[in-house]
């Protein structure tokens, strides 16, 4: 903080209300326990996924970032003016961002700044962590991402859950982290990495870290009931991280030797679409996945890269 | 020096220090600032350290410095501040107690508002009585412990104790009673009460965190700090006169103050409004032979007389010592036949010397079990910063040596895997300062884990489930899998992944346990076996 200049009572205040995230939130009061299916429901009739490579040494990921959004139609095409947007991250683990157990955050970063630039009011990132929250924010960067840009960083606490009708076919009620459920947009910006039980971890499995409660227990039918998940926070866009990716003692990982330098973003308003085009990066096919499967099954998505406008970017 | 400015400025100190102890005591904490330099996190194992002087009331105690000196042998950080104290308490008496000591200033407020007793009952409550042979009593018995082995000194030194009460007891209180409320009017469908249930909850939090925390045993060092509280109502600063090993010690020492009450017997009118004021019960009155051991220096006496017959003055000229503190032999005796007893009952219940507690499991950092109960204060400074509130006073875990010492309960919490905070506040060295890296890449180890395979969900054929793999945070993972086949409780066969525990791996962090879906007893457990502080306590060759 610059302590040269000296902040007001009021400023000190509203900036203690903003890292919490409270401010806007006290307007969420009595959300209905069943969602609105008309309002997310209209899906445009052709989706589509982008595969942004860094290939130059020393590109810069926040320009690939940019880049990503730019082949989609720029984020303008998914953020409109006074929106409120969460971000939902992977940032569980209190881990350096160079063992890539969490979200890159210059690619956080990178998609915070196209969110205010397309006008977003507020820009909040939302994860319900495993490890202590502030220790979280402050080791993956999620914290310094925040300082730099402005963002919102909400910290998970009981008040912000809230029991809602999940409405799945495995899950039917589930303490829900409220401030996802309540922006106008979400943006889902997972990192890819390798799971001792799903196999993978992708965009789909990110959804972990958006309730509370007893969420261990979802592993004892993790496929359907991260699929259940998918299905009720429904993204406007996700954004898989790729740029390093965990291979192996997923997903908390622990040593650089766990990791593969990919320099790859995949972008997808498909949730299925953009963990099925992930699996490549790591050798896998999407037929291998259960929840991609299932995902499919239900009509969250299609792995069916066809069916999609698919297009490359290289920087 | 009027009178009446004195008695302000002994105010406005204890006001001071009672602020900057409540101050240091909030900040015990992880530092609030998420907002860490990019560079630093990109480089290395950030160590999250605190920015305040939080051990410094600790650091200016003589009393935890001289049980921690003739106990562990050793020079504790920051002792000079003690050393600094003791030396102006030879000159000026015990103007701690009267100006500094935070838990004298409560004592001294909680007598001062609405005093139980009125007149002449106030007069006799503070007249020198022999109860207060009591702290020299237990000042003894403090030491000669210390000396044999058992510091026990933390359980009565007041810094300790208040810090204890307000850490462990009050403030977890206050704050899951705010905590619980705000969440009612945040749950409500009124907008002006959501506003105030959520704005309450993050103005609280800058003072008492955020969610709810729990210490084992919190509601015993919550009544404890309540009965002495209301001691006062039976005598003024009861605590102060009758049972404060500090006060004694600073007592000893104020033999020699140079800061002396001198009375004028001409001008007393016998009106005791000096005895009727007096904190120390230290006999002001003209004709009374002053006590300097017991005298508070509030300057009370002073201000109150009338007649002018009371003054403060430093001399250096005769009588060259003060009255001596009135011990009684029997104090003495006693105090040295308790010290000597319960360092060697204390051994008694085997911790030391046969066999180490499984449940026993100490904070990382924690020195060998006889080292650490020299040093270890029992102040909570640990159990206060924990992020994780995983640290907790031990019930019986430690035996009775260690009552109150600092444990791990797993199913409360976890040890964070690069977290280095109760190393960096011990006040004493009972956990010794240690780097994340320590705790990565060795020596450190809090204990191991096993896994009660009738308990685990895949083991017992329940279902799949790899939280505590997915959880273990060393590099190679110390919970690994191999694919077998069980029998389901319908008969089948099913494929799952059954966990193993490699005990070379394992740092016993406990965040399995922790996060382990079986709840109620979880079905990996952590025990002390394996912690890198014990030669004995080894399952590995």
């Amino acid at each position: 903080m610059d302590m040269n200049n000296r902040i007001t009572r009021r400023e000190s205040l509203q900036k203690l209300l903003t890292i919490s995230g409270t401010v806007a939130l006290s307007a969420f009061s009595g959300w209905p326990l069943t969602r609105l299916a008309s309002v997310r429901a209209e899906t445009p009739p052709r989706r589509f996924v982008v595969e942004a490579l860094g290939q130059t040494a020393g590109y810069s990921v926040k320009e690939l970032t940019r880049e990503t959004f730019n082949a989609a139609g720029g984020m303008t095409r998914f953020v409109s003016k006074g929106d409120v947007v969460a971000i939902k991250p992977n940032i569980s683990w209190a881990r350096r961002p160079d063992l890539a157990a969490t979200t890159n955050p210059l690619v956080l970063e990178g998609v915070i700044e196209l969110c205010y630039e397309a006008g977003a009011k507020k820009v909040r990132i939302v994860d319900n962590t495993i490890n202590d929250a502030r220790r979280c924010f402050a080791i993956t960067g999620a914290g310094m991402v925040a300082k730099n840009t402005n963002a919102d960083l909400v910290l998970p606490r009981s008040s912000l859950m809230k029991q809602m009708k999940i409405n799945g076919h495995r899950l039917d009620v589930w303490p829900v982290f409220v401030p996802l459920v309540e922006a106008d947009k979400l943006i889902n910006l997972p990192v890819a990495k390798h799971h001792g039980l799903t196999t993978l971890t992708l965009g789909i499995k990110n959804w972990i870290g958006g309730v509370g409660g007893r969420r261990h227990a979802l592993h004892q039918d993790i496929h359907q009931s991260i699929v259940d998940l998918a299905q009720f926070f429904k993204p406007t866009v996700t954004l898989i991280d790729a740029t390093r990716i965990m291979i192996k003692h997923g997903p908390s990982g622990g040593s650089p030797s766990d990791l593969a330098v990919k320099n790859t973003l995949i972008l997808s308003d498909d949730p299925v679409a953009a963990d099925a085009l992930a699996t490549g990066l790591f050798g896998y096919s999407p037929e291998d996945l259960d929840f991609i499967r299932l995902g499919k099954k239900w009509g969250l998505g299609t792995d069916d890269l066809q069916q999609l406008h698919h297009k490359k970017v290289i920087v | 020096m009027k009178a009446q400015h004195l008695v302000w400025i002994r105010r406005i100190s204890q006001g001071f220090f009672l602020l900057l102890f409540l101050f240091l005591l909030i900040e015990s904490r992880l530092p609030q600032d998420a907002f860490v330099d990019y560079s630093l996190v990109f480089s290395s194992e950030l160590d999250l350290k605190i920015n305040y002087p939080v051990r410094f009331f600790f650091q200016l105690d003589p009393l935890v410095w001289l049980s921690s000196l003739v106990s562990g042998h050793q020079l504790i950080k920051g002792f000079w501040w003690a050393l600094g104290l003791l030396i102006m308490t030879l000159f000026l008496g015990r103007i701690f107690c009267g100006f500094i000591c935070p838990l004298g200033t409560i004592h001294h407020v909680v007598g001062w508002f609405k005093p139980a007793l009125k007149g002449e009952h106030m007069v006799r409550a503070n007249e020198k009585t022999p109860s207060q042979r009591v702290k020299y009593f237990l000042l003894i018995t403090v030491l000669v412990g210390a000396v044999i082995g058992l510091n026990v000194a933390g359980l009565m030194d007041p810094i300790s104790l208040l810090f204890r009460s307000l850490a462990l007891a009050v403030f977890p209180a206050v704050a899951g009673g705010l905590q619980e409320l705000f969440e009612v009017m945040a749950k409500s469908d009124l907008k002006a009460l959501n506003l105030v249930g959520h704005g309450g909850e993050v103005v609280a939090a800058t003072l008492f965190g955020f969610g709810f925390k729990a210490y084992r045993t919190a509601w015993f060092i919550g009544l404890i700090f309540l009965l002495i509280l209301f001691l006062n109502r039976i005598r003024p600063r009861f605590w102060c006169r009758v049972l404060c090993p500090l006060g004694a010690l600073l007592g000893i020492c104020s033999r020699f103050s140079i800061l002396r009450l001198e009375k004028d017997q001409e001008r007393c009118t016998d009106c005791k409004l000096c005895t009727k004021t007096c904190q120390g019960a230290a006999s002001p009155r003209p004709g009374q032979d002053w006590e300097s051991a017991e005298c508070l220096v509030c300057f009370n006496c002073f201000s109150s007389c009338p007649e002018h017959a009371l003054s403060f003055h430093l001399t250096w000229s005769s009588p060259k010592l003060n009255k001596g503190p009135d011990m009684g032999r029997r104090a003495v005796l006693a105090g040295l036949l308790a010290g000597i007893s319960l360092p060697l009952l204390g051994r008694l219940d085997g911790q030391v010397h046969k066999v180490a507690d499984p449940r026993l499991i100490r904070p990382p950092g924690s020195l060998p079990e006889k080292d650490f109960l020299t040093l270890c204060q029992r102040c909570g400074q640990c159990m206060k910063v924990c992020p994780a509130n995983v640290i907790n006073p031990t019930l019986t875990e430690a035996g009775m040596a260690g009552f109150w010492t600092p444990h791990l309960i797993m199913t409360q919490g976890y040890c964070e895997y690069t977290c280095t905070l109760c190393g960096n506040v011990c006040p004493t060295g009972a956990i010794r300062e240690f780097s994340v890296k320590e705790k990565i890449e060795g020596p450190i180890k809090i204990g191991s884990v096993y896994i009660d395979r009738g308990r685990c969900l895949p083991w017992s054929g329940n279902g799949p489930c790899i939280v505590c793999e997915e959880h273990c945070p060393t590099s190679p993972k110390a919970i690994y899998f191999h694919k077998e086949m069980v029998t389901g409780p319908d008969g089948k066969r099913q494929s799952v992944q059954l966990p193993y525990v490699d005990l070379k791996t394992c740092v016993g962090c406990g965040i399995c346990e922790y996060k382990c879906p079986v709840k109620g007893r979880p079905a990996i457990r952590t025990i002390s076996a394996g912690e890198s502080r014990s030669l004995e306590n080894q399952i590995l060759l």
